[in-house]
């Protein structure tokens, strides 16, 4: 049994299109990103799937239940980060949590053992007394995670974990799924951050416009999209031919300037690379660094975001 | 759909406590909040002494009005602040993605409304017996009538709370525009007897009159109407204000999710 199907999941909001026809299935264990633009569908598709809001058509099942029809059941096994970090302002860290224990109906007793837990394991101990409205965001949304994590689910839900966060932070959350996940828990993760979705996730579906257009694991998509190799190059100085000799050669499909390098997308990085010995030594350049590279996740949510603008006008 | 689910009915212990974990958390985080603290506490007392003052009204008259004004005002608030607020911080979804249902959600903010209310309401009391020699004519009955009316009045407020609203200030808005004519259609400043057919068609349409009526029965040992009509009235309204919080919240709910997709649709377009 899978721990999320989801089957011709759909929504609509009066005349909006905001969820078409999605179909998917999250392993047990599995950590499943959802990647899409703003907009996409990603925080609808995850409010259905956490009872928040009613399908239009199709189904879903969490844990095994059906959200529909037995959702107090679904809610005994999943967790929940909403995007917003909605913790209780006026409560210490430590009464948060115990609320969060309570409304899961955990004797007091587990409560109390699992949020010292919780405290330890999230580095929230020094904290524990603290009002929630005097912590950083970093902090607050390790305190979400906690919440969520208090009646220990067998799946977490996470709406856009890092956003906001700082980079320390975000390092930090990411850490913490992945010891989650590492333990045999379920994550399924909606983000607009490619990286994200490329560190953390097993699989990944891109959603654009209401509509899966892909599922996979983030290499398995990246070599779908293999015309997207390239080479990046960078040069102390830049010569002043260089724009022309990239837009004259047939072998480049496209050029990206990227900071102070340039990224050349070709179908044939040693051709390529053969060619630029030849051109940096006619012009005498002085070349800094040379990189090949594969389609990053970025290039083939990019492709697939396009396609998708042409497709649907 | 929740209530549908077997859950609800196998688990009566588990909803209860998770009831009561809501209203716990109501009590620390709302009592103290200055619009509260305003329209529960200062409004009522404050109204009330501008009409009481000079009139030379007996302690059996004036402090029956008086703590069903607070109770009104103190109990409907409660939910009135809570409900918004927890909208705006998403604090709300937090009770909806627990596995708990509905009614519990609202039976607990219910309870926590209610305790706020049955706890002011023995200011005045305390208030009549010590300043103003009152004496209680029945104690029981007296503790019944604030406990059904604390209950109903709170339970107006979480109806009014449905309002799908994450800003306080318009839902305590649209409850003053109940709250403040059924204050003077409820016999707490013309008696019923001089109001005549017309007022006593509108005073029966006011849980306050059941609960002021009730009080006054329980403290002087006479009313208007006969107890029994007072508590069912009381119970009357106590069913329907829930019933209709429980439709309406999910109706709200709905609108809630389409506000929410709107804004992002509209954020999609504009990116």
């Amino acid at each position: 049994m899978d721990a999320i199907e989801a089957e011709n999941l759909t929504k609509y909001f009066g005349e909006l299109l905001a969820v078409d026809h999605v179909n998917f299935q999250v392993k047990k264990g599995e950590i499943f990103g959802f990647l899409g633009p703003n907009g996409a569908g990603k925080t609808t598709t995850i409010r259905m799937l956490t009872t928040l809001a009613r399908p239009t058509e199709g189904t879903a099942r969490v844990a095994g239940y059906d959200v529909l029809n037995e959702p107090l059941r679904a809610k005994q096994h999943f967790g929940v980060v909403p995007e917003v970090s909605n913790v209780y302002d006026e409560l210490s860290v430590w009464n948060n949590l115990m609320f969060a224990g309570e409304i899961y109906g955990m004797s007091k007793t587990e409560r109390r053992r699992r949020s010292d837990e919780l405290l330890s394991l999230l580095a929230l101990a020094d904290h524990r007394d603290k009002k929630a409205r005097h912590l950083s965001k970093g902090l607050k949304r390790k305190l979400v995670l906690g919440m969520a994590l208090v009646n220990s689910p067998e799946i977490l839900f996470l709406d856009e974990p890092s956003s906001g966060l700082d980079v320390t932070s975000t390092r930090t959350m990411r850490d913490i799924i992945r010891q989650f996940a590492q333990r045999g828990m379920t994550v399924f993760l909606t983000t607009h951050n490619i990286e994200e979705a490329n560190l953390l996730c097993d699989r990944v579906a891109i959603i654009v416009k209401a509509r899966i257009v892909a599922i996979d694991s983030p290499e398995n998509l990246k070599m779908a999209l293999d015309a997207s190799r390239s080479v990046e190059i960078a040069f102390k100085k830049v010569p002043p031919s260089l724009q022309d000799w990239l837009k004259a050669s047939e072998i480049v499909n496209a050029v990206r300037k990227e900071g102070d390098k340039w990224k050349v997308f070709t179908s044939n990085p040693s051709e390529f690379l053969d060619a630029l010995v030849g051109y940096v030594g006619r012009e005498k350049a002085n070349l800094l660094s040379v990189n090949t590279l594969g389609p990053s996740l970025e290039d083939v949510f990019v492709s697939l975001v396009m396609d998708e603008g042409k497709g649907g006008g | 759909m929740d209530l549908a689910s077997s859950d609800v009915r196998t688990r009566p212990t588990r909803n209860l406590t998770a009831a009561w974990a809501v209203a716990r958390k109501d009590m620390r985080i709302y009592y103290l909040r200055p619009g509260n603290l305003m329209f529960g506490v200062l409004f009522p007392i404050f109204l009330f002494f501008s009409f009481a003052v000079g009139r030379d009204l007996p302690a059996v008259i004036l402090i029956p009005g008086l703590t069903a004004m607070a109770m009104f005002f103190g109990s409907s608030s409660t939910g009135a602040m809570a409900i918004p607020t927890e909208r705006r911080t998403k604090t709300y979804e937090r009770l909806l993605v627990a596995p708990i249902s509905p009614i519990s959600i609202l039976l607990g903010q219910t309870l926590g409304g209610f305790i706020f209310g049955a706890v002011f309401a023995a200011v005045p009391i305390a208030l009549g017996l010590a300043w103003f020699d009152m004496s209680v004519a029945n104690p029981l009955v007296l503790v019944l009538a604030i406990a059904m009316s604390s209950f109903a009045f709170s339970a107006l407020g979480i109806m009014f709370a449905a309002l799908p609203s994450e800003n306080p200030g318009d839902v305590m808005m649209l409850l003053n525009f109940v709250r403040l004519p059924l204050l003077f259609v409820s016999g707490i400043f013309i008696a019923l007897d001089d109001v005549g057919d017309i007022g006593l068609a509108l005073a029966a349409i006011s849980p306050l009159t059941y609960s002021n009526d009730l009080l006054k029965w329980a403290v002087g040992g006479t009313s208007y109407f006969s107890p029994a009509v007072d508590v069912l009235g009381i119970v009357l309204f106590s069913v329907i204000f829930l019933a209709l919080a429980l439709w309406l919240h999910e109706r709200a709910r709905k609108s809630d999710r389409m506000v929410g997709k709107r804004k992002r649709a509209k954020e999609a377009a504009s990116a």
